[in-house]
Formats: structure tokens, sequence, C-alpha cells
């Protein structure tokens, strides 16, 4: 920036910030009226089912505040859906649909877990070699559907929905013919030595340094993203393609590394969960946590520097809804009821941008009047 | 069990018609997503689709007690969830792929919830007496050496999803419906501009997949198992998408990948007695997917540009 700007550029300057913090109030303002209405919704729903409406209700919405260890479940979900939301954020960015979240939190947790029993190192490294494991190999699955979208234009959607399957295979595979400790009569591997395991940062709960890794991330991505040419690169690739390629922009490129990019959070995602959660593989160690990920990403905005925001919020109801469980029997499919009205929503533009323009219209009229 | 038995059991009539059986509840979705990929509308909800329908079914054949009438409520309440789907794209313009799996994580989680309304039971509705479609038994068929016993017997959804494909395959290429379909998915701009009302197309194309797809469901429900199971359609209205592509979208195609994919689940079913994890034999049909699709992809690449390059001044696509 130069140091003296003529008084019209910073009045430009002024007015685009000006934009920016109301679009930005305003993109706020609509992303919490459409949870408040599912959760209006979900709360009707509920009149319907419960004899104790309210109660169960209230379970939902204050659950997680009520003990130590539910507070402490709250800050876990909300690390690995922030870890989720990141990963799906940059793919949604370069409006890639690769939903390989999923097969990357698997091959993460993996992977993790092989070196964290298999490869004896001093504490201090071992847990951040399997973590930086977990990422390489998240990246490297990224590859596949990036580069079949990217050089070959086979639509990433399909192959990201196999892949994912077959990463599940792989991970149920090597659990119960290798990890497991022979004869044994469950499908878990061995605890991890304490080397492997992620340190906990509130005692009493199993919040981990996976925390501090999401929220790290969380700002990497973003100045990735909003301060470096290559993260310019793939938000025009996003808004625009034909665009982009004729600004000399390798597309191919950007959307190969996108997608890859995408698997570094997913698959410590999976880490996470392996590493600082159950301290030992298990064999559904995801129950579809990578789809999550979209309502945290839809929720940001795509923006990274929102999604620990929106994953606090939806972790909240998941932990929410699981303690409802217990008084209203359906609380978990409540939320997830609740999660695909917030997505249908959030994703009707159209219906936004109608209740925008009738208040527009009021507001000049009201000028007018 | 020894490879001996194995192998019998895998060359027996049972297993072969046990064949016919998996492959039903993923070859109608798969059809039903042939039509909407080929009008350009990728259908993501083909798995919530299939839920509501079995769940329909299966409740209303219960509470009625006429199986018939149930199959007609799953068709309606498909045709339903479909138009849901169809309505937010087309019309409010949402994401035709976030919008499918909104519907999918409705559908699932709106039949467990008034499965435990209705029974207080989240797990199944195996305290409704509910009912299944009649099987056909042709003794004509049946008396034919070899393939009869593999034949004869099944489920009357069975021969319907099988009887489709000719079906569905006049339709896409031998009707005035079906070149407006593929027009509509090929080049929307060029349709529209030769007068096709694209949005109507893609309208009746959702909503036939979404047909299609709830009689797979029905299937699931009144045919392959005789109750709801929360979540019981496991995943087939994703390996139906998949069988699309495999298949080059194309019908027969279509049909010989969800065969394919009905061999694997038949076979991992068996390969766990001989100790061979059945996860290889559930890993192979979705890695053939994705180097199908990758192929696939590779030629009609080189075909486009090669079509460009023809025609220096054309559009490429």
């Amino acid at each position: 920036m130069p140091p003296e700007a003529f008084p019209i550029e910073q009045a430009d300057r002024a007015a685009v910030q000006a934009a920016w913090g109301r679009q930005l109030l305003l993109d706020g303002l609509r992303t919490l009226g459409t949870v408040g209405a599912a959760l209006g919704v979900g709360f009707l729903i509920t009149l319907l089912v419960s004899p104790r409406p309210f109660s169960a209700y209230a379970a939902l919405l204050t659950g997680p505040l009520t003990s130590r260890n539910r507070f402490g479940n709250w800050l876990e979900d909300a690390t690995s859906l922030a870890l989720l939301g990141l990963a799906l954020a940059l793919v949604f960015q370069a409006r890639q649909f690769s939903l390989l979240a999923e097969g990357q939190l698997y091959l993460g947790a993996l992977v993790a877990g092989i070196l964290a029993l298999h490869l004896p190192l001093p504490s201090g490294i071992h847990a951040a070699v399997a973590l930086l494991g977990a990422a390489a190999v998240g990246f490297l699955y990224g590859l596949i559907p990036g580069a079949l979208k990217a050089y070959l234009n086979a639509s990433e959607l399909v192959s990201s929905l196999m892949l994912n399957v077959v990463a599940q295979r792989l991970y149920e595979l090597l659990l119960t013919y290798w990890l497991k400790p022979p004869g044994a009569g469950y499908t878990w591997s061995d605890f991890f030595p304490g080397s492997a395991i992620l340190a906990r940062l509130i005692p009493g709960t199993r919040v981990n340094v996976a925390l501090l890794i999401a929220l790290g991330l969380a700002l990497l991505t973003w100045l990735l993203l909003y301060r470096t040419s290559f993260g310019y690169a793939l938000r025009m690739v996003g808004a625009n393609p034909e665009f982009a390629r004729y600004a000399g922009i390798p597309t191919r490129r950007i959307v190969l590394f996108a997608m890859a990019l995408g698997g570094i959070p997913a698959a410590l995602a999976g880490a996470h969960l392996a590493l600082g959660i159950h301290q030992r593989l298990i064999l559904s160690i995801s129950t579809g946590l990578g789809f999550e990920g979209i309502v945290v990403a839809l929720l940001a905005r795509n923006n990274p520097a929102l999604v620990p925001f929106a994953a606090l919020l939806y972790s909240y109801l998941r932990v929410g809804g699981d303690i409802m469980e217990r008084t209203a029997a359906v609380g978990s499919d409540l939320v997830r009821m609740i999660q695909g009205i917030i997505i249908l929503f959030l994703t009707a533009e159209a219906l936004a941008a109608w209740a925008q323009r009738r208040l527009a219209s009021r507001r000049s009229t009201h000028v007018g009047a | 069990m020894s490879e001996l038995d194995v192998l019998q059991a895998i060359l027996s009539a049972a297993f072969l018609a046990g064949i016919l059986r998996v492959t039903t509840p993923i070859l109608l979705p798969a059809l039903g997503g042939l039509i909407s990929e080929l009008a350009g509308v990728i259908n993501i909800a083909l798995e919530g689709t299939m839920l509501v329908a079995a769940f329909t079914g299966v409740v209303v054949s219960a509470y009625t007690g006429s199986p018939w009438l149930g199959l007609l409520a799953a068709m309606l309440a498909s045709l339903l969830f479909a138009f849901l789907l169809a309505f937010f794209h087309l019309n409010l313009k949402t994401d035709l792929i976030l919008t499918g799996l909104a519907l999918n994580l409705l559908a699932s989680s709106g039949t467990i919830f008034l499965l435990f309304t209705l029974t207080g039971d989240k797990g199944s509705s195996s305290r409704l007496a509910s009912l299944t479609l009649p099987a056909l038994d042709v003794p004509a068929l049946a008396s034919v050496p070899v393939l009869g016993p593999i034949l004869n017997g099944h489920n009357l959804i069975v021969y319907l999803a099988f009887g489709l494909v000719p079906l569905v395959w006049i339709l896409i290429y031998r009707t005035p419906y079906g070149m407006h379909l593929r027009a509509a998915g090929a080049h929307p701009e060029a349709a529209a501009s030769a007068g096709l009302n694209v949005r109507r197309i893609r309208y009746s194309a959702l909503l036939l997949s979404g047909l299609l797809a709830g009689l797979g469901g029905v299937y699931m429900g009144m045919g392959y198992l005789q109750l709801f199971q929360r979540d019981m359609t496991a995943g087939r209205g994703f390996i139906a998408l998949a069988a699309v592509f495999m298949g080059r979208r194309h019908p027969v195609g279509t049909m010989l990948a969800a065969l394919l994919f009905g061999v694997a689940e038949a076979l991992a079913n068996q390969l766990g007695n001989l100790r061979i994890p059945p996860q290889w034999v559930q890993m192979i049909p979705y890695l053939a997917t994705v180097l199908a699709l990758a192929i696939y992809a590779g030629v009609q690449q080189r075909r486009t540009t090669q079509r460009a390059t023809r025609f220096p001044g054309g559009p490429a696509t």
C-alpha cells in the first residue's frame, strides 16, 4: 500500500471496506436466520413426537454446557468438523465437487495408526511424524480424483464417492487382518504407545492439541486463499473457469492441487480421531463425518476463517442431539433432519436473494415516502 | 468349508438366482440415474428416494393389508420426493448435488423418526405386519433345464427391473422424448434455442428417475426383505450411480455394470468362508468404476479435441 493515497483513493478504499463489512454482516445474519429457522422446524417436529417437548429441546440447546465431559465432547467434535470443513471449503472454493474427505479421513487414521504402532520413535517427534504421514497420504489420495478431473475431465463427484468406499474397505481390511492383535475377538488395534499420542489440553476431557492444529490450519488456509497468487487463481477458477483460462491461469494444475491440498486437513481429522480421541484404531472410526464437513463448509460460506465458528455451532447441535437422545430417543436423528433443512435453506440462494430484494424494495419505498 | 464346497456353492443355481436378487435394487435406481444423467441432471438423491419408497411401501401395506396399495403409495411418495429435488434445483436454483445430499439426510433421518413414532422402535419395522409383493412361479419356466431354477420364482419386481432395460433403451434411443432428453443433457443451450423446454424435460427426467429408484426401494422392503430397516439401502443409490458411469451411460452397459456389482456382493458373501478377506472383492467394483470412468472420460475428451481441430472455427464444448 503506498504511504500517501489520494483522498479519492482513500474514499474508494473505505467504500469497498464498508461494502465488505456490510456483506459479511448480511451473510452472518442470513446464516444465523437459517439455523434459527431450521431449529424452529426441529422444535415443531419435537412437539409432535415427544411427551415433554420443552425439556427435550432444552437438552438439545443447553446440553453441551451442562458438564465438563459434555463440554469436552463439544470441543472434540468441533476439532474434527473444523478440519473436515476446511477440507471441503478449499475444494468448494475451486468449485470442485470432490467428496473425498471421508476416504481421506480413513486413510489418514490408518497411516497415523500404522506409524504409531510400528515405528519406534522417541516422544516429541513420534506424534509429529504420524501426523505428517497422515497429511501426506491425504494429499496423495486427493491427487487421484484431481488428476482424473484435471486431465481427463472425469467427474470428481463419482470418482471421489467410489474412492471413499475403497479407502474404507482398505482400512477395514488392514485393521482386521493385520493391525488387530492376533486371536482377539474384537476389531480394534492395540493402544498406541504414549509417544504417539496427541497431548491433551483440558484434564478430564479428550480435547487435545489437534484443536490448536485445526485453528492454525484455518489461518493458514485463509492466508493461502486470500493472500497468495495460488489462492487468487484457485478462487478465480471457482468463480469463472473460462475466464481463468483466458487469463492464462493453469486451471488444470489448480484443480489438481485444490483436491490434493483439501486432503491434508481431512486426513488430519482422521489422525485426530486415532491419535487424540480413541488412542487406537477402531472399526468404524467415522460414521459419515466427511459428509458432516459439507454443512460446516456451507455454514462458513467456504471461508476458512469462519470454518472454526461454523464447526463450533454445528458440533454444539450434534452433541446436544446426543444428549437429547437420552430423554427423547430421537435426538441424533432430529439433528440430522435439522442439518438437511439447513443445507436446503442455505443453498436456496434464490430464496435468500428474493427476500433481500423484498427488503431492499421496502427500504427504498420508506426512503421515498 | 473347503475350496471345493465354495466353488460348488458359487456354481449352484441358488447362487446365480441370488445374483439376480441382489442386482435388482441396484439396477432399478441405476436406470433412473441413467435417465436423469442423460438429461444433464445427476440425481444424488436416489439413495434417499429408495429409503422413502421402502418405508412408505412397508408401512402402507401393513396398515391397509394390501401390498398393491403399499406399492402405489410408495410410487407416489418417491414422485413427491423427486419433485422436491426438481423444484429446489430447477425453480429455486439450488445446487443439485448439495440438495440431493440434503434430501438423502432428510430421508434417512425422517424415516427413522417416523418409524419410531409409529412403532416405538428405531431399528426396524418388525412390529408391523407388512406384506411383500408376490413372486412369479411359472411352471413352464421352472421346467426349463439349467435356466429354470435360476430364472423362476423371483419377486415380481425382479422381472420388472430386467424387463425395463429394453424399455428404457427404446425410450432413450427410439422416441422423440429420448432425443429431447439427450439434447437437454448434451447441450442445454442448443436444445433451448431449438425450441425445447429444457426445464420441463429435466423435471420429467428427475421424476422418472425417482419413480424407478422408488421401485428399487419397494423391492428392498417388500421383496428382498419383508420389513423396513433404518438405512436399509446401505449405499445402493450411490452404487447405482456408479453403475451408470461404469456402463458408459447406456442402458445395457448400466445393466451389465449393475450385474457386476451384484456378482461382487454375492461373491463377497461366499468368500468369507474361504478366509479370503471379503473386503478385496467388495473393493473391486469401485476400483473398476474409477477405471471405467477414467477410460470413458479420456476417450470422450480425445473425441472433442479431434472435433475441435477438424472444425477450427467451431465451438469446442
